[in-house]
């Protein structure tokens, strides 16, 4: 499987995965996280375990399961990790470490290496048997509510290594703290090259008008990814150039809010025809890459971001991005350069018209922004990277290493 | 017989130490506290990013763009790290610049929260690429081939472990190859001017004008 990159990713980050497979050969690397299917996690995990299992690790993804009540906490856990002042009571607390202890009893946490996603299944570390085990935080957490990032610091801290994906996200916490960017699959059904007739086929369906240029967001309906917003800028733009506004995104398990955020956007985009709210099921990954590949414009106007992978999906595909400069997006898009960054919904409003009028400058910007991904943002750099912090903890103390 | 050259590479997993500086005064405190490691990381290493803007470490660029500090971002940016035999002496010439600049402007502004500074580290992990070049010639391939990061390690990198300014080609060709000029002309590249693309570039020239001479030398028309 690793053969199939080979062309398309960077040739060193090839030769350092094979020596690190080399190493790891036959040696367990278990994942968890709390959702198969909705979001960046659950997505690049389903293509990551396969490029570790074809490099020869013993790789396994679990997924904590919880009642409804479990996800509400959580969900308020991750909405103060971002800065929300949200209040988590002790039985809360001691409600989220009681569905962590009996998923214990039930995922075997026998494993070289684990790696657990997000806070969700954290409190797993007071079950941990062997192995070196990292806590990898996807979250913007560069200003957390204080006292619930303070609580959840005592299982952190039972953890060899945390992994952010930015390094503003990084806390002075007395532990090895690495910071690891997200990546996509050049590979994948989302990001892999389409057919003229496969896009036509997702347009058609969805009904997207092609007479004028489309202004595309992708992402979940949550208040952190402003698409009330994006509806104001794309009102200041339509005054000047005619186009069509495109909001799309995808149900999580784990995001309770969501519909309440679904039901507003639709409310405030009231009865213009082109405004078009797409809910896609799971899994419409061609749908979305489609989408991606016939927009003119694509916005990432988040307000709160762990990453913004979505950025990257585009920019992949020749895109030039307005992205709000929050959480990983100044790192994917280079003001000017590969894309625009913005602080506000004015700012979104004039970058989109720039981009419509100028649509030399937006292929440029397009081309440069693939080649940046290609270089930094591909999942066999990501693959490197988590095999690498393995390989570090497990040869500590030291700041170079010879393979 | 010759020895040959055995390209490897590193590549480097970013380590945060959780410090950041929020503004000029804490930036100084900083550096003078912060690891070699550390150090080494946002000075060094800045030339292993394909930085597109005009600095030339991660503490002008910081200086310039989210301080607005252009004129002390240019006088950082002019700190050649390879002009200096250990971190010791790097890290005495940043705080030389910076507090010079604070003399002079004694109440520089904050930057903007979430646009500090962040001090990071890196674990570089060093690794054959499988490529042994066994004359010029095959040198010339390997180079025009090999990633970035090869490049990085043989011809930035290796002016910290040989010591005395001179990097891995140029010792091994003049070492091995007995090619002394050849080895001066390499020496001569300024690895603070140029990017890593540049620096694959202007060695490649150096190599085929070399082999041009050596064939017209033998009296090898092309």
């Amino acid at each position: 499987m690793i053969n199939q990159y080979t062309g398309t990713s960077p040739k060193g980050d090839l030769l350092l995965l094979q020596r690190l497979a080399g190493v790891f050969h036959g040696r367990s690397f278990l994942h968890v996280n709390s959702t198969r299917e909705g979001g960046g996690v659950a997505e690049i995990l389903q293509r990551m375990i396969p490029i570790l299992r074809s490099l020869g690790i013993d790789a396994r993804w679990e997924v904590i399961k919880g009642d409804e009540v479990f996800f509400e906490i959580t969900k308020k856990i991750h909405n103060a990790l971002q800065g929300n002042k949200e209040i988590i009571t002790e039985e809360m607390w001691q409600h989220h470490f009681e569905v962590n202890r009996q998923n214990a009893a039930n995922i075997d946490l026998d494993a070289d290496a684990v790696l657990i996603h997000d806070p969700q299944p954290g409190p797993l570390v007071e079950f941990r048997k062997k192995g070196s085990w990292i806590w990898r935080c996807h979250i913007d957490v560069s200003n957390p509510f204080k006292d619930v990032y303070n609580a959840l610091g005592r299982y952190a801290l039972k953890y060899d290594a945390v992994i952010f994906s930015v390094a503003k996200f990084a806390r002075a916490m007395n532990m090895d703290e690495f910071i690891i960017s997200p990546s996509i699959d050049p590979l994948s059904e989302k990001n892999r090259e389409l057919t003229g007739e496969e896009i036509n086929e997702t347009v058609e369906r969805l009904g997207i008008p092609l007479d004028r240029p489309i202004i595309l967001q992708v992402s979940r309906f949550d208040k952190f990814k402003d698409p009330l917003g994006v509806i104001k800028a794309y009102r200041m733009v339509k005054k000047y150039n005619d186009c069509v506004l495109v909001l799309a995104g995808s149900p999580a398990t784990d995001d309770p809010e969501g519909s309440m955020m679904l039901k507003e956007v639709k409310e405030f985009a009231a009865d213009d025809p082109d405004i078009i709210i797409l809910l896609l099921p799971p899994f419409s990954d061609r749908d979305i890459n489609a989408l991606q590949r016939v927009a003119g414009v694509v916005l990432q106007k988040s307000l709160k971001e762990g990453f913004g992978l979505t950025v990257a999906e585009a920019m992949w595909k020749g895109k030039p991005v307005i992205g709000g400069a929050v959480g990983g997006i100044p790192l994917q898009i280079a003001h000017g350069v590969t894309g625009f960054l913005v602080h506000s919904i004015e700012g979104t409003a004039f970058r989109i018209r720039q981009l419509l009028n100028a649509p030399e400058m937006a292929k440029t910007m397009g081309e440069r922004a693939r080649e940046f991904v290609r270089k930094n943002f591909l999942i066999t750099r990501q693959v490197r990277d988590y095999l690498s912090v393995w390989y570090a903890i497990e040869n500590k103390g030291k700041s170079i290493i010879e393979l | 017989m010759i020895e040959g050259f055995e390209f490897k590479q590193c590549t480097s997993i970013l380590k945060s130490t959780g410090k950041k500086a929020g503004n000029l005064h804490t930036l100084r405190d900083m550096i003078a506290r912060v690891s070699d490691d550390c150090i080494f990381h946002h000075t060094y290493q800045y030339f292993l990013k394909e930085h597109i803007l005009e600095y030339t470490n991660d503490f002008a660029h910081w200086a310039g763009e989210s301080l607005e500090e252009r004129s002390l971002a240019e006088q950082l940016s002019s700190i050649d790290p390879y002009e200096f035999d250990n971190i010791k002496g790097l890290r005495k010439e940043l705080l030389y610049v910076v507090d010079d600049y604070l003399e002079r402007f004694p109440e520089p502004r904050e930057a903007m929260r979430g646009d500090e500074f962040f001090f990071n580290e890196t674990v570089t992990l060093v690794f054959p690429i499988g490529l042994k070049a066994k004359n010029l010639a095959e040198f010339l391939m390997a180079i025009k081939y090999v990633d970035i990061g090869s490049i990085y390690y043989h011809f930035y990198e290796a002016r910290m472990r040989v010591g005395g300014g001179i990097d891995d080609f140029s010792k091994w060709i003049e070492e091995s190859l007995g090619k002394k000029g050849l080895a001066e002309r390499i020496r001569a590249i300024d690895p603070f001017m140029h990017n890593i693309e540049n620096i694959r570039k202007h060695i490649e020239e150096q190599i085929e004008e070399e082999l041009r001479g050596d064939m017209e030398a033998m009296g090898v028309e092309e």
